[in-house]
């Protein structure tokens, strides 16, 4: 019994000390964005919300907040539609090689971002596009479709295909049982997936690095630049708008698609 | 009659499927060649920037009816390297003088201006065009020693003080591979300690000495250290003490009495520019002595037009006189980026040890 008692102590402890280690960084970042000086203090010597006040006034952070939720917002919804019908070709049809083409998929996480980055830079400067939004785009979903991949090829290895067969007897059209069969049952994965990609664009730092183009540039990259300059507390200010928005993102889906009965933690 | 028509229907669909794809590459051509003259510029953010966007591009602009793209998303260099030589993605190249010599050995901008085509050079001091620079330095910033005036610590007059056993854990400096002022630093630990800047053993030895010393590879996050009073002396450049001159901080900026070392603020052009004459305009227009104004008292930075006359307290306390302007000494950045290597590596194993 005192063995179980000093097990569920060391366990409760790790846990706290795995919590602290990820959760520390945070509390930093909310003290210097709340702390009235222009660096960071301990202890804080005050509580101001002129950091905020900085950052929402600024048209230079607003436009980069916008730009980059219109970017996050476009790349979660291609990555998803990509990357979903890339797990199910690979899953479903029957594909010669399809472990490779998985490999091959996934292969942009191996990569150095910022080599991605480069490298679609010069695509776009050979091809002598400029450096379009839909250019920054195709970057984040470079990054992003082989997250929806690998979470849609998590379901669909436990997918009982005989749910669909039975659909398919019963006279549902393919595309009936699709809908009605297929997607219900690897919806977890694909939502899952989604996040995934909403989070990585949003804070997306190496890929945008090359290609935001002048006068268009994305949250993170803003960030780096003021930092270069002006380090002061509205890098506090932004960041934790930052965390406040990803974490609305997956409470807004928690809330409208129910993400707690699909996602077991 | 109906395979005639399927026949068709094939041609003419590959035939507007290639017109498409050759109007598709073709657009930003046709485009840009309707557009009005375009300058690509690169630029500093933050207050430098703000006062470029709102004032000074935009009165350029309607002087010369054109359009100024300004990026001011770094890094500079490795996107102007991967754009062809002959269409390079900026015209005019603004960067501190270190990069500009990594980018005039890859033949990525032209070491020099005409004179010809930019008339205000020829009121420039002269180390803003001397042979340690590429193209023009439009402004530089001293480097030397700034302090805390509220620690009880004696009066510093020789960059050699900084190396007072009681500063021991309250220096601060940089990451010597990625920060040009620790760069231009360690060059003139050589000139301190050994036979001149080019002695680099001299310099390790210094630079060993110092330890331990608080190091920060953004330039701008060392006023901040010791606006904190986190460090109580550091390397530092005097546009990062007097900005902050309104809200009189316990700080102060030194000038050793062996000299500053220059950060310069330097244009080039690039070789394959389109827009040669509207770059050269650029330039020139930088110069002027009421652009140079505007950003010198608003930066802190010293201009280098030697016939702009600055308001109190900018022009007691900015390099704006020959005498001042003779105790600044320019790092030799060829030989520097050619030995960056070797002493990236050596300063690595130094701070890491």
């Amino acid at each position: 019994m005192l063995s179980i008692r000093i097990g569920r102590w060391i366990y409760l402890s790790v846990n706290a000390l795995v919590l602290l280690f990820m959760l520390a960084p945070i509390a930093i970042i909310f003290v210097f964005a709340l702390n009235p000086t222009p660096y960071i203090e301990f202890p804080p010597v005050g509580v101001s919300l002129k950091w905020f006040d900085k950052f929402f006034a600024s048209t230079q952070f607003m436009s980069a907040l916008a730009l980059s939720l219109e970017v996050a917002a476009m790349t979660t919804v291609a990555a998803t539609l990509l990357g979903a019908s890339a797990a199910l070709g690979i899953a479903r049809g029957n594909v010669p090689g399809s472990r490779a083409i998985t490999a091959v998929m996934l292969s942009p996480l191996m990569l150095p971002a910022i080599l991605t980055g480069l490298a679609l830079f010069q695509t776009y400067v050979l091809l002598d596009v400029g450096r379009p939004l839909w250019g920054l785009v195709v970057g984040h979903c470079l990054v992003t479709v082989p997250y929806v991949v690998r979470t849609t090829l998590a379901v669909l290895h436990n997918f009982d295909m005989k749910l669909e067969e039975a659909a398919r007897n019963l006279g549902a059209s393919p595309q009936r049982t699709f809908f009605e069969v297929t997607l219900p049952l690897i919806k977890p994965g694909v939502i899952a997936g989604g996040i995934f990609a909403f989070i990585v664009s949003f804070d997306q730092f190496p890929v945008s690095l090359f290609l935001v183009s002048p006068g268009q540039e994305t949250l993170p990259i803003t960030l780096f630049n003021y930092l270069k300059y002006d380090l002061d507390g509205t890098i506090g200010a932004a960041s934790v708008v930052s965390i406040l928005l990803a974490a609305l993102v997956v409470i807004g889906l928690d809330r409208t698609v129910g993400l707690r009965s699909y996602v077991k933690l | 009659m109906s395979e005639h028509r399927t026949s068709l229907n094939r041609r003419t669909f590959l035939a507007a499927g290639a017109a498409l794809s050759v109007g598709a590459v073709a657009a930003p051509h046709v485009s840009r060649a309707q557009e009005a003259a375009t300058l690509r510029i690169t630029g500093w953010g933050g207050k430098w920037g703000q006062i470029m966007s709102a004032d000074l591009i935009p009165a350029f602009e309607k002087e010369y009816k054109c359009k100024v793209i300004t990026d001011t998303a770094l890094p500079f260099l490795p996107k102007l390297q991967a754009s062809p030589r002959s269409a390079p993605i900026y015209d005019v190249l603004h960067t501190n003088s270190n990069e500009q010599w990594a980018a005039v050995e890859m033949g990525l901008v032209e070491p020099k201006i005409d004179p010809k085509q930019v008339p205000n050079l020829a009121d420039v001091y002269p180390f803003a065009v001397s042979d340690k620079i590429v193209g023009v330095s439009i402004f530089t910033s001293a480097i030397g020693l700034g302090m805390r005036t509220d620690k009880g610590y004696p009066p510093v007059t020789s960059w050699k003080d900084f190396w007072d056993a009681r500063y021991a854990g309250a220096r601060g400096g940089y990451v010597i591979p990625v920060n040009s002022l620790g760069q231009a630093f360690l060059v003139m630990c050589g000139a301190l300690y050994g036979k001149g800047y080019t002695d680099l053993d001299a310099a390790y030895g210094a630079l060993e000495k110092l330890k331990p010393m608080k190091l920060v590879d953004f330039t701008g996050a060392m006023e901040k250290m010791l606006l904190s009073s986190e460090v109580g002396i550091c390397v530092i450049h005097d546009s990062g003490i007097y900005r902050y001159y309104d809200d009189k901080p316990p700080t102060t900026f030194v000038t050793p009495s062996e000299g500053v070392l220059a950060l310069e603020q330097v244009l080039s052009l690039t070789p394959g520019s389109k827009v040669k004459e509207l770059a050269n305009a650029y330039v020139n227009y930088m110069l002027s002595p009421s652009v140079q104004k505007k950003l010198a008292q608003s930066v802190w930075y010293s201009p280098t037009n030697k016939n702009v006359k600055l308001d109190e307290p900018y022009s007691s306390m900015l390099m704006t006189t020959p005498e001042k302007v003779s105790k600044l000494i320019q790092v030799d950045w060829k030989w520097y980026n050619a030995r960056k290597d070797e002493i990236d590596s050596r300063v690595n194993r130094i701070f890491r040890g």
